[in-house]
């Protein structure tokens, strides 16, 4: 049972009683076999966080028959957030699509000089991206948890003491209603976000977070016409040093934003700037909020230590390039919910941090290292420079690459390629920066002239 | 073709040195204070109070909007007070060139003894390129840029990329070898020559210049290449000099290896308390 103090908590699932199985030795038989630790009652796990990472991982920790507590300090805030999720997403987490506020179906890339590719040419009558509010999709995640028999705490996490021992459990003190409260657990997912207490506690280590700004600018009906399935990305030093610009359409409104990881003091002047590269399409509008949060740009030195996992942005995944965030959060969540149900053989083992990294980590980072590592090459080569970026949106206009890196993001698997295909687009990609960096090369020349004139 | 030099520009801004990749988790948002009081329209920012785990900023509406107020005299969308004449650049025009029609350079208009003249093609989107950056224009769903570089023969690209130094150095490895050429009696003199051929041109160039010369003389500089040793050590110079133009490629080489496997050692972070451990 959960030493609670401040409500007594009868979980549905009751814990089961098991006696301790001990070893008996013979006087001469000095070998030990390591015993299996079973425990009395049921494994307690605590997810701090309830969004899409922690509502994952509490339902498989809930579904694998552990004592699950999700502690969310605002279930109905909206959290800033592009709202987008692939393919894969709905079928795989079986999300309803009633929750899916629109399904974007084309795409344009713009470049710095306004060269703009249409990237959706080769989407099929069935593929789309999915956009939905957080506060809905959250919601919807965190009920299901519930459903399968986790325990929904809104509360405030103040602080997490370690354990004293290796068998000693952590204890969460945490702020509910204006009253302090603590709760005794074996196991903490951390899904806290960018901000992780939970990581600030086991001393993870930090990251290098971007920040993405944006504002949700309600449009006039003909100009939100135009955003009803499209969504927009914008690149350019203009809008940002290191990352892209948005206009992605919501429910009745679109946002618009930028992001930038080395320049962040300048964000708004950013912002300023795709304001103005999307001025005649936004004209009329009126900005109804303006929001902005930290992302993670690469993983915590520390993602598990003791009996504690980081999962989602908590830990720092999120892709680069994209800033793909919500897919790979429920996966990790998920993930590590499993793992713990595994190691633990359904609560009814402790586990340590070996089984944790064993089971989840190790997993993970085989399942997933390419993608990211992917993404960050192609941040690397195309984003850097605005000789970079004309290349990428040249590129994005090859129908192949468009049906690669649709395939890619939808449905999360290495896309079948022809390797023909393959050799050209390599090809063209190698011509493509090329002539994009003889005419950057050439724009710094004139700039340099232009100036030694005006010395002159 | 040199692929080195695609990476000679700005490359994205990473510090590789392990105390400063793990920058700080928290960020802050300064609030936002409008700085003109006489703007009927104002934004307090609001920071969630959460005790530092979280701080993400949501601006909620002081006043709310009057009709007119929410739709600005030119139609466009009413920015938060001090940020309109600060931050957005008005652009003075957009970019006008006689030559630059529907999106595009009418190719016509660049004709010269009945070709086109790419180079003045290029030269003109160096131009409209640089100007856009200095003012960048919204993006018309109207009349769309479709001009990409691919419309410009990969030939014009490499008249453009490589004749300029190579042009350059294939006149000083001339002079070099027509006054050094009786020097030749040995490996190291003509891996000398090769390590000072910088462009590929150049290298082609010299490296022929000397087999004339050897047939003119008899010196014996070419029967060195009837030695593997002597063959592998030539590939090794032409390869080198074609990829690597300028001795800042070198460097630019090194801090690209850094930087690729930078994000791998950040994946491989969490892995390094086992190898601690077992140590």
């Amino acid at each position: 049972m959960a030493a609670h103090t401040v409500t007594s908590v009868h979980h549905p699932l009751q814990s089961l009683t098991q006696t301790f199985k001990a070893k008996t030795f013979k006087p001469q038989n000095i070998k030990c076999k390591p015993t299996s630790i079973v425990i009395s009652s049921k494994l307690r796990a605590a997810v701090i966080g309830g969004g899409p990472a922690g509502s994952s991982a509490a339902e498989a920790l809930a579904s694998g028959g552990i004592e699950t507590y999700i502690f969310e300090r605002s279930p109905e805030a909206a959290k800033p957030c592009g709202g987008a999720i692939p393919l894969c997403m709905l079928d795989e987490f079986s999300i309803p699509s009633h929750l899916v506020d629109r399904k974007v179906t084309q795409m344009k890339i713009i470049s710095p000089s306004n060269l703009t590719v249409d990237f959706g040419k080769t989407l099929k009558p069935h593929e789309f991206i999915s956009m939905l509010r957080r506060e809905v999709l959250d919601n919807f995640l965190r009920l299901r948890a519930k459903e399968k028999g986790a325990t929904l705490i809104k509360a405030l996490v103040t602080n997490i003491e370690l354990p004293l021992s290796e068998k000693s459990p952590y204890i969460i003190h945490y702020i509910s209603n204006n009253t302090h409260g603590s709760l005794t657990v074996d196991i903490i997912v951390g899904a806290d976000g960018a901000n992780s207490k939970v990581a600030k506690s086991i001393k993870a280590g930090n990251y290098a977070c971007a920040i993405a700004f944006q504002e949700r600018i309600q449009l006039p009906e003909d100009k939100m016409k135009y955003y009803e399935n499209l969504a927009e990305m914008y690149v350019g030093d203009d809008v940002s040093p290191d990352f892209y610009a948005w206009v992605f359409p919501k429910c009745d409104h679109v946002a618009v934003g930028t992001g930038t990881v080395c320049s962040k003091q300048n964000i708004k002047q950013f912002q300023g700037a795709i304001r103005n590269r999307v001025k005649p399409k936004i004209e009329g509008g009126k900005i109804i909020k303006v929001e902005a949060h930290p992302i993670p740009e690469h993983p915590r030195p520390t993602r598990v230590r003791g009996r504690v996992a980081l999962v989602g942005d908590a830990a720092g995944y999120v892709t680069k390039c994209s800033g793909e965030g919500i897919y790979f959060a429920a996966k990790s969540g998920r993930m590590c919910g499993e793992a713990i149900v595994r190691a633990s053989e359904n609560g009814k083992k402790m586990i340590d941090e070996a089984d944790l990294k064993r089971e989840y980590l190790r997993k993970w980072d085989d399942e997933f290292f390419c993608t990211f590592k992917f993404l960050d090459v192609l941040q690397k080569v195309f984003y850097g420079s605005n000789a970079g970026r004309e290349a990428l949106v040249e590129l994005c206009g090859k129908e192949y690459v468009q049906r690669m890196t649709f395939e890619s993001y939808l449905y999360k698997k290495i896309a079948k390629g022809n390797p023909l295909e393959d050799v050209k687009m390599a090809m063209n990609t190698i011509g493509s920066l090329i002539r994009c960096n003889i005419v950057g090369r050439e724009m710094m020349d004139d700039a340099f002239d232009g100036k030694m004139l005006l010395k002159l | 073709m040199s692929s080195m030099a695609i990476f000679s520009p700005k490359l994205p801004t990473l510090n590789p040195s392990p105390s400063n990749s793990y920058g700080k988790t928290h960020f802050s948002f300064k609030p936002y204070l409008p700085l003109r009081p006489t703007k009927k329209l104002h934004f307090h920012l609001l920071v969630s109070a959460d005790n530092g785990s979280g701080v993400a900023a949501t601006v909620e509406e002081d006043t709310p909007l009057s009709s007119e107020e929410a739709v600005g005299s030119n139609g466009s969308p009413v920015p938060p007070p001090t940020e309109a004449a600060d931050l957005v650049a008005e652009p003075v025009s957009s970019f006008q060139d006689a030559r630059w029609v529907g999106g595009t350079w009418d190719l016509k208009q660049f004709a010269k003894d009945g070709n086109t003249d790419w180079d003045a093609v290029i030269d003109a989107e160096v131009k409209r390129r640089k100007w856009m950056e200095d003012n960048p224009e919204s993006s018309s769903n109207e009349n769309p840029v479709v001009f990409d570089t691919s419309i410009i023969p990969w030939w014009a690209w490499m008249k453009r990329f490589h004749l300029p130094e190579a042009e350059l150095l294939n006149g000083l490895t001339h002079s070099f070898l027509s006054t050094h050429v009786l020097e030749f009696t040995c490996i190291e003199c003509h891996l000398t020559v090769l390590h000072e051929l910088y462009a590929g041109r150049a290298a082609m160039i010299g490296f022929f210049m000397a087999y004339f010369v050897d047939s003119l003389t008899g010196v014996g500089l070419v029967d060195q290449m009837g030695n593997f040793f002597c063959k592998t050590l030539l590939f090794v110079a032409v390869a080198g000099v074609l990829l690597i133009r300028k001795n800042e490629d070198i460097e630019t080489v090194k801090k690209l290896i850094e930087e690729t496997t930078f994000y791998d050692k950040q994946w491989q972070a969490t892995w390094q308390d086992d190898n601690t451990k077992q140590s």
